[in-house]
């Protein structure tokens, strides 16, 4: 198998990479930040090992904004060039916020939002749809949505947006591809335990006045399995979504939320 | 994935049709042991020639359920820790035709079954303070209507399998047991009548079905391998469709 993760530097997408290399899996980790290359290299380096590729696979980190349609198009091809070809992609980059109320949120803001989520989610697929097609041999693609793009939060209309926009992205070209055996699905993620969720939690606190740690406890209460989620949880519906055993599953959106919406 | 579900203890409600006993299989595969749970003796016997241990059991009868769930806890050393409620029957006629009769029979089969033998074995896991996971077999039918195959009391008991297993999600979440459902489309199983007519059988799978083809026994049991693991360890209340792609039209 030879996997594309964007959005690989850190939290859920490094999970995701960790995950598709331990299970047998060439992967190149794209991000926007440099970090990237310290990912890939420790992945690599940790061939063999819990936290390592498998025997004798690859790991290479590329830079790429995905939102940029050349930068995007020329890490798939380098990407492709690394990996001999490509049968999996996992569209994981993306940004949260703005967390602005509508009449305070900018355009750029918006526009922002809805660039990297949304607008380089289809840059990626375009780029990886016309390798695999070209292939012949079919291929998956696994899309990164939210619990927020299925359901709508105040003060968070562009990411809410961006997000329900991955989802039909998604099960468009589930149909579009299904002929070239290409499967693509959304998975959903809940509240989960990276940055993101934390720097939204930060700025809520401080929003309100309250602390971290109380807004903290007050998800983590209502959410009935009890805690966060974490790129473990993420890796292995990716792995699943990815492999032989979801042969017969395209255009669905799998909650992984710990049972906060039941989709 | 070979022993993904080694030291799992697991309960299968109905064999009898392709799902079951496929699902059977693949737990196996991956290192559970494994109760058949069936009122046919036919089933069973299949049953026994894989390696699950078979239990005779009417879904419909709560003694029988309760009896049932003891004695495969017994045969597994221990209350079973997955359970896979497969047991269904299909039936079709309009609504016009469809008498009280076999609403309820279908009904009983497919909702009140996977009611009884969801909430013994929650009730066994619970008494224990032992984590589980049940799986719940919904169907494309319960999320979609189809004029071309009238099956009102059997679309109604698929919806209300997924009611179930949201609520079974809400109320067991504490108790770290998930309950998730799958939602096959049209699968190749003894139970499939799509195909009956295979000129519109065929001409269906090309328009209706984007993969273009029906799924297998084997795939909606891998879904089910995976809904039980720890691989879906955050996933709680979810419909899973394996269905090449019907609902997303």
């Amino acid at each position: 198998m030879r996997a594309i993760v964007t959005g690989a530097a850190r939290g859920l997408g490094a999970a995701i990479a960790g995950r598709l290399a331990r299970d047998g899996a060439d992967v190149v980790l794209l991000d926007v930040s440099a970090d990237v290359t310290a990912t890939a290299d420790r992945l690599a380096g940790g061939v063999g090992g819990a936290g390592g590729v498998a025997d004798g696979r690859v790991a290479v980190g590329l830079v790429a904004d995905v939102s940029d349609e050349t930068a995007s198009a020329a890490a798939v091809e380098r990407a492709v060039h690394t990996l001999g070809g490509v049968d999996v992609l996992v569209n994981n980059a993306g940004i949260g916020g703005p967390d602005t109320d509508v009449t305070g949120t900018s355009l750029a803001e918006f526009r922002r939002v809805l660039d990297v989520n949304l607008t380089g989610t289809f840059l990626m697929c375009r780029a990886a749809a016309a390798v695999m097609i070209g292939q012949g041999s079919g291929g998956a693609i696994v899309n990164m949505g939210s619990v927020f793009g299925q359901q709508g939060v105040a003060g968070g209309a562009g990411y809410c947006a961006s997000k329900a926009g991955v989802a039909l992205l998604t099960h468009s070209l589930a149909l579009e591809l299904a002929p070239h055996g290409i499967r693509v699905n959304t998975i959903a993620p809940g509240n989960m335990a990276t940055e993101m969720h934390w720097d939204e939690l930060r700025s809520r606190a401080a929003r309100s006045g309250t602390v971290f740690g109380e807004q903290v406890e007050m998800v983590k209460a209502a959410i009935p399995l009890g805690r966060h989620g974490t790129g473990d949880d993420i890796a292995g519906t990716v792995a699943w979504l990815v492999s032989p055993d979801a042969s017969y599953i395209t255009g669905q959106t799998i909650g992984v939320n710990g049972g906060i919406w039941f989709s | 994935m070979p022993g993904r579900m080694a030291g799992r203890r697991a309960l299968i409600t109905g064999g009898a049709g392709g799902i079951g006993l496929a699902c059977a299989r693949r737990l196996l595969a991956e290192g559970a042991e494994v109760v058949l749970l069936d009122r046919s003796a036919d089933a069973l016997s299949s049953a026994a020639g894989i390696g699950a241990a078979p239990v005779a059991c009417d879904i419909r009868d709560p003694g029988a359920v309760a009896a049932a769930v003891a004695r495969a806890a017994g045969l597994l050393n221990g209350p079973a820790d997955v359970l896979v409620n497969s047991a269904g029957v299909y039936r079709i006629a309009p609504l016009l035709d469809l008498t009280p009769g076999e609403w309820d029979d279908v009904l009983a089969v497919n909702l009140r079954g996977t009611f009884l033998a969801g909430r013994a074995v929650a009730a066994a896991l619970i008494a224990a303070g032992q984590p589980g996971a049940i799986v719940n077999i919904s169907s494309t039918a319960g999320l979609v209507a189809d004029a071309a195959e009238p099956s009102a009391h059997y679309n109604a008991s698929k919806a209300g399998v997924l009611a179930l297993t949201r609520q079974m999600a809400a109320e067991w979440a504490r108790y770290g047991i998930r309950a998730n459902a799958v939602c096959p489309g049209v699968i190749d199983t003894p139970m499939l009548r799509m195909m009956d007519d295979p000129a519109a059988g065929a001409a269906y799978l090309r328009t209706g079905v984007p993969q273009g083809r029906l799924g297998s026994a084997e795939e909606v049991a891998a879904a089910i391998a995976f809904l039980a693991s720890d691989d879906a360890s955050y996933l709680t209340g979810a419909a899973v469709p394996v269905d090449g792609g019907v609902t997303a039209i």
